[in-house]
Parts: structure tokens; sequence; C-alpha cells
């Protein structure tokens, strides 16, 4: 008798070393269950349950260095991914800041987070443009956090692929030069990049002249730039993409040593902490948007805009998800390198 | 009156350990005993779920079988625990009963 497809699915969620000891048993009750009456979405949901807490409790895994070190490694690459995937896209989806006003557009002048001069011009006249709403500076101040957070991690996330390039070149794992390769992708889709936007600012138009009132362009290759302002934004992601993907797959094939396994643990955490203060200043930002606008309703204030915060609350929604996951990535990383150096070291 | 909001009355580990201090049982049969001891149906993910903790911790074992359906028993450290529990279980019951008695219910 055939198990059905969606169960052979869910017991593949489950971790290589559950499925040798337990997968055979599990489908023979499986069908035993189905067969029965009880309904085949019902036993495979029970099943992605029991795969979750399998990989996250690792409860019943044997003792041997080997599945313990995998098990973290896969931890800190799972605690920093979501952060990977999506963040960086976050960031691009907040848009241009402007700042609104009923009287007229306004012109912002400073260089501090907090707009020095706030300017309406009306016919060639400036004027003082009205007071900021009360929790506009809430606003400024939580997109400036939302950059920093970024850099920081950022920071941290270049010192943790260090780290785990040093820690493939002193490692004694088989194909270590293709792994080496591999945790390297990051900087020759950077160096790709580079070449395609150099040669992109070598194809604009490099001499303007007047003819007939209008702005004549010569030089450089229009068809060629057209191509280029496509194919440019298309690698930089596709590229971001693949570096992430490489560099996972070199830090969970990579058979580092036990200290490197305790600062990728260590970097999981930081990743997983800033993170979340991160999805804070997001939340902390929409929220303080929306009574921004109930603000200007009741007064005569300045407001602050973003091109694309109307998708506040969608983007919300997946970074809870990716926050989640990734703090519970990092527990499992933290409680595997516990497990490590208490019973192999 | 049952009530559903409640939640179960025990939790999973004693339920299994429970099942298998009536003897050896496979999986299945560990799922229907539990259905009627208590009402809760076990899926199988939950199950073995319990089942990896309960072995990991020395608490119940498998019996070698040719079968896939390979059973379990308690094992002594086991019983212990689960005598442990249960009388947990019968004190605060009982205190529960001499409480509801003097409120009349």
């Amino acid at each position: 008798m055939n198990t059905p497809t969606a169960i052979e699915l869910a017991l593949r969620c489950y971790p290589g070393w559950w499925r040798e000891r337990y997968a055979d048993e599990v489908r023979v009750v499986s069908r035993d269950l189905t067969a029965e009456g009880r309904s085949t979405v019902r036993v495979t949901l029970d099943l992605l349950g029991g795969a979750f807490l399998a990989r996250s409790r690792a409860q019943g895994m044997p003792t041997t260095y080997r599945l313990w070190s995998v098990r973290t490694r896969t931890s800190v690459a799972a605690a920093t991914l979501p952060w990977l995937l999506i963040v960086p896209f976050v960031l691009a989806a907040v848009g241009n800041v402007s700042f609104r006003s009923s009287e007229g557009p306004i012109v912002w002048s400073g260089i501090s987070v907090m707009p020095s001069h706030l300017q309406i011009i009306n016919h060639a006249v400036a004027s003082p443009a009205p007071p900021l709403a009360p929790v506009g500076r809430l606003v400024l101040y939580s997109s400036l956090a939302l950059t920093v957070l970024f850099f920081l991690t950022f920071i941290v996330l270049i010192s943790g692929w260090s780290g785990l390039t040093s820690a493939i070149k002193r490692s004694s794992v088989a194909h270590r030069r293709r792994l080496r390769l591999l945790a390297w992708t990051p900087v020759f889709t950077l160096l790709v990049d580079v070449v395609l936007v150099i040669t992109q600012a070598k194809m604009r138009p490099n001499s303007f002249a007047f003819h007939q009132n209008h702005v004549v362009a010569s030089g450089g290759s229009p068809a060629v730039l057209h191509i280029l302002d496509i194919v440019v934004p298309t690698v930089a992601i596709v590229g971001w993409l693949v570096s992430i993907a490489c560099v996972a797959v070199a830090a969970r094939r990579a058979d580092v040593a036990p200290t490197d396994l305790r600062f990728g643990t260590s970097v999981a955490t930081l990743v997983a902490l800033l993170f979340a203060l991160f999805v804070a200043a997001y939340a902390t930002w929409g929220i303080a948007l929306i009574v921004q606008t109930r603000q200007a309703a009741n007064g005569n204030f300045t407001t602050i805009g973003y091109t694309h915060s109307g998708l506040w609350v969608p983007v919300m929604l997946v970074l809870v998800i990716a926050v989640a996951l990734s703090v519970m990535s990092a527990r499992a990383a933290r409680s595997s390198w516990k497990v490590i150096s208490t019973t192999f070291l | 009156m049952k009530s559903k909001r409640l939640g179960r009355t025990q939790d999973p580990t004693t339920l299994v350990l429970t099942s298998l201090s009536g003897g050896p049982k496979h999986g299945y049969a560990v799922i229907k005993d539990i259905e009627a001891v208590s009402g809760v149906s076990f899926g199988p993910g939950t199950l073995y779920g319990v089942l990896a903790r309960l072995e990991d911790e020395g608490l119940v074992e498998p019996i070698p079988s040719d079968d896939h359906r390979r059973p379990y028993r308690i094992t002594g450290s086991g019983a212990a625990v689960l005598r442990e529990r249960l009388e947990a279980n019968v004190k605060v019951a009982n205190i529960g009963f001499k409480r509801l008695g003097t409120l009349g219910a």
C-alpha cells in the first residue's frame, strides 16, 4: 500500500537523523490512521508540526559532534538568511522622503536628521512652512534608526562572512577550495556590479548643446545604455540572491572548528537582535506615519511622506514572520553550541 | 458539562507513559489506547515527537522487531517518573474535589 504523497512530503521535512530512526514506523502508523478514516490533511498537518518541532528542538538527536555541528551551522545560516533576503528590499520599499503642506510645495534645507529650515516656495517667494506634525520627529528618528540598524547589521554580517572564509581556509574539509569559491561569490558579484556600473557611466552622453531652445545630448551609446539600465539592477538583485545561496551552502557544508562555530553563533545572535530592533523601528515608523496623518487633519502641520509607505502593512507581516524565524534559529544555534561545548569540548 | 476551552487535562508525555505502562505497544496501538482512555486523538507527528523525547531521556525503549510496527515499552525510570506525575495529579485532584465539596458544588 502506498503512502499518500502529502505524507511523504511532510516526512521529508524532518531532519535526516530523525527520518533514519522513525520514518518507516511513522509511515506505517500514518497509513493505518488514513485507512481507518482519518483525513490525510490532518495527518499531514500533524506531521508538519512534528517536523518543525524536531528541527527546532532536536530532541532525541544522537549525540555525535558531526550532527550537532551541522545543526549549529544550519541554525546560524537560518538566523541570518531572513535578514539578507528581506531587509535590503524593505529599505528600498520605504522610498524617498518628502515634506508636504496644504499651503504649497516645501523645500527642506539642512543636513541634520531634523530639517533646520522648512520653507514654502510660492511664485518664487520663500516663506516659513507650518511646523512639523508633533509625531513628525518620531517618523524621522525611526527612519534614521532603520538606516543605522541596517548598516550595523551589515557590518556584523561582513565580520561573520570574513570569519567563515577564514574558518574554511583553516578547516580540513574535502572540497575546501570549492567551498572557498562559493563563500567568495558575494565579492565576485560585487565586482561584476562595479564593472557594469562603470560601463553604464561610460555609455551616457558626454556632451550637451542648445539647439532651438532644446538641450541636445551627444556622445555615448543610447542603445547600450538602455540595455544596461535593465541589466544593472537585474544583475544586482540576482547576484545578491545567488551570493546568499552560495554563502549559505558554504556555511552548511564547511566542517569548521568549534571556536569558529562559537563565533558564528555570536554573529547569529547579534543579527537576530538587531533584526528585532529593526522590526520595532519599522513598526514605530509606520504607526507614527498613521498618527501624523490624523494630527495633520486637525491642524495646520507639515507632514512627512515616503514614496512607498502604503506597503507598510504587508511588509510588516513579512517582517514579523522573518524576525520570528531569525530569533528562533539564533536560539537553536546557541542551544546547539551549548551541547557541543558541554559534551565534546 | 465538559469544557474544551480549558484544553487537555493531561500532557502528552503522561498519556504516552500511561499507555505503555499497560504493556508494550507499537505507535498505532498507543494512539488507539490513548483515544480510548482519555478521548485525546494524537497524530503520528505528535506521538513520535513524544516518543523521541522519552527515548532520549531513557523513559521508554524500543523492542527489537522485524516489522516496521516497532513496539515500545516503559523502562524502570519511566515507571518511576509516571508514578511521580500521577501522584502529583492525584494530590491536586484531591485538593480540588475537597474545595469543590466545601463550595457545595
